[in-house]
């Protein structure tokens, strides 16, 4: 049995994991007769408050290699003398995670057997300084996987002084990194609970609480300093905090500077604010895929207002996916070879010729050319349909 | 990210469109600026609604337009029944904030005396580290000026929501600009 869990350090760290997310839920049970349980689980206290997203982070991500149940332990164990393991097998029927007995059992048989392990010195003393350093980094571990949904935990035994994630950073002293538990805020949090971020000072930084979530604080906010790198355009040179928000801010405000310039241009375009529904039925139109349209020109002008303003919302969600910007293309191209319409389409005293503007771009008009060939020409409503097609 | 910005282009486009026929429905005759204000707010609702109550940005939007008593008639019928917008947790919050704030200007002017007489001069090499706070400071209050709610909110959040105030703001630009090529051509 001893040898298994030493030649199996996922087994270890399974038990670890498991552990501590016995204590939080047991912690009442523990003032019953052992003291030196107790005093094993006072030092890994901290452990304690973290436990509450440990569960969230056991229920929320099944994906954690961690929570496996393991029969073999249990048959190893059911021959334990140990009454304690007994008392936590029957308080293990109450867990939350009851949906999976196996689990739970395999759990309390896990807590047991880790107990014992660190407890009773005839066993493998080596080990009890080793699990509570294990613990304690992966538990960190397991914060940093909860924060990046990764799973490596499992593989993290390969190196206890391993400690390569983002927000682990080594240390000297394992009481800062509990310190910080306890008073952390909760930010960013894949678990109900409020989230505690476990952070180690590097060495030669100072320990105190405050100055660690401050740490922590700033490097949240500087990651998000980076997302917004690639969003705000022209920022990839700027690396101080002030030049990015001075870049932010005159990214927003000239993004409201353009809506307030554009609703303007809408606004003098149209007499009243009926634009909507012919543009509407505009931009639909020069969906080159719509066979519905190729009709049009056959049916008379009448019923095409009530058809049109049935279909034309539906149809620019759907033309949507397309992309707007492929409606104003289309619109462009089919607007530069007015010649080609041919004379099925609508009613001509409706329809203007509207020339090409010089003031297109040149690329914009080759792109037009070229998409000329493909699609069919579909008929430009002009806007004199406006009074008949809102009543 | 790409599907989201469709869909939320999507959902814009349908309450620009629903709350634009609102307007125009009353009768009036509007000159240019009223029916640019008009379009613009409606545009407005329609991105804050569209991200039906997720983000405190759109709640505050949605928020401030209310207050305006003219605007809140078409601002709910926008929003329409199945919106999530609490206007009641919104007031609240704002209420909480605002009495926040005050306590704090309290705090800092008694607190502004006894603070004087204890500023020695900043050594030379705290120096820069002090400008470059204050920049920041400065700056980060223009942000939440900006930002719509943004006085309300604490650093880290203040750019979240920033940051998708910013891919709102893009997707409401992209709209309205094809729209407004549209009519221009057409005319």
């Amino acid at each position: 049995m001893s040898h298994e869990l030493r030649n199996d350090p996922s087994l270890l760290e399974r038990q670890q994991a498991r552990m501590k997310w016995q204590q939080q839920k047991q912690q009442s049970f523990f003032n019953a007769s052992d003291h030196t349980m107790q005093n094993m689980f006072s030092t890994s206290m901290p452990l304690a408050q973290t436990n509450e997203t440990f569960t969230g982070l056991l229920s929320g991500h099944n994906g954690l290699d961690i929570v496996k149940p393991d029969p073999g332990l249990m048959e190893d164990w059911a021959g334990f003398g140990d009454h304690l393991s007994y008392g936590y097998m029957n308080q293990n029927s109450i867990m939350p995670l009851g949906a999976d007995q196996s689990f739970v059992h395999g759990n309390s048989v896990s807590v047991s057997t880790s107990v014992t392990v660190s407890v009773s010195p005839k066993k493998r003393k080596a080990d009890k300084g080793q699990s509570l350093e294990v613990v304690t980094e992966k538990e960190k571990k397991l914060k940093g996987c909860a924060e990046e949904g990764d799973s490596k935990i499992t593989h993290q035994n390969s190196n206890n002084s391993d400690k390569a994630t983002g927000d682990n950073k080594s240390s000297n002293s394992k009481g800062a990194s509990t310190n910080t538990s306890s008073k952390d805020k909760s930010k960013v949090s894949e678990v109900q609970k409020p989230d505690y971020i476990h952070v180690r000072a590097r060495r030669g930084q100072a320990t105190d609480s405050h100055s660690l979530a401050e740490r922590v604080r700033r490097e949240k906010i500087s990651e998000r300093m980076k997302y917004l790198q690639d969003l705000v355009p022209g920022c990839n040179k700027i690396t101080g905090k002030a030049g990015m928000l001075d870049e932010i801010i005159n990214y927003v405000q000239s993004l409201q500077k353009q809506v307030e310039f554009l609703s303007m241009k809408l606004a003098t375009v149209n007499p009243e604010l009926d634009f909507n529904i012919d543009n509407v039925f505009a931009k639909e139109m020069f969906q080159p895929s719509t066979s519905e349209f190729q009709g049009l020109g056959c049916t008379s002008e009448t019923p095409n207002p009530a058809y049109f303003q049935l279909n034309s919302l539906d149809q620019v969600y759907c033309g949507l996916d397309m992309g707007i910007n492929s409606a104003e293309m289309a619109l462009r191209r089919s607007l530069t070879a007015p010649m080609s319409i041919p004379e099925t389409f609508m009613d001509s005293s409706c329809f203007n010729q509207i020339l090409p503007s010089a003031m297109w771009d040149g690329d914009l008009q080759n792109l037009c050319k070229m998409e000329f060939e493909q699609g069919t020409l579909i008929p430009i409503q002009s806007h004199q349909y406006t009074g008949k097609v809102i009543n | 990210m790409h599907t989201s910005s469709k869909q939320l282009k999507k959902e814009f486009i349908k309450k620009w469109v629903k709350g634009l026929e609102i307007c125009c429905s009353s009768n009036k005759k509007m000159d240019v600026m009223e029916r640019k204000k008009k379009i613009k707010l409606c545009a407005d609702i329609a991105l804050a609604s569209a991200k039906n109550a997720t983000t405190s940005w759109s709640n505050a939007l949605i928020y401030n337009a209310k207050k305006d008593d003219e605007n809140a008639i078409l601002v709910d019928n926008l929003l329409g029944p199945e919106s999530r917008f609490n206007s009641q947790r919104t007031a609240h919050q704002m209420i909480t904030f605002h009495k926040r704030v005050r306590s704090k200007r309290i705090l800092k002017k008694s607190c502004t005396v006894s603070q004087r007489m204890k500023k020695a001069s900043p050594p030379a090499s705290n120096l820069a580290t002090c400008i470059a706070k204050r920049l920041v400071k400065k700056r980060t209050q223009v942000l939440k000026k900006l930002v719509p709610g943004g006085e309300a909110m604490d650093e880290y959040s203040l750019i979240k929501e920033a940051l998708d105030y910013i891919l709102s703001l893009r997707v409401q630009v992209d709209v309205m600009r094809s729209l407004a090529n549209a009519t221009e051509v057409l005319d």
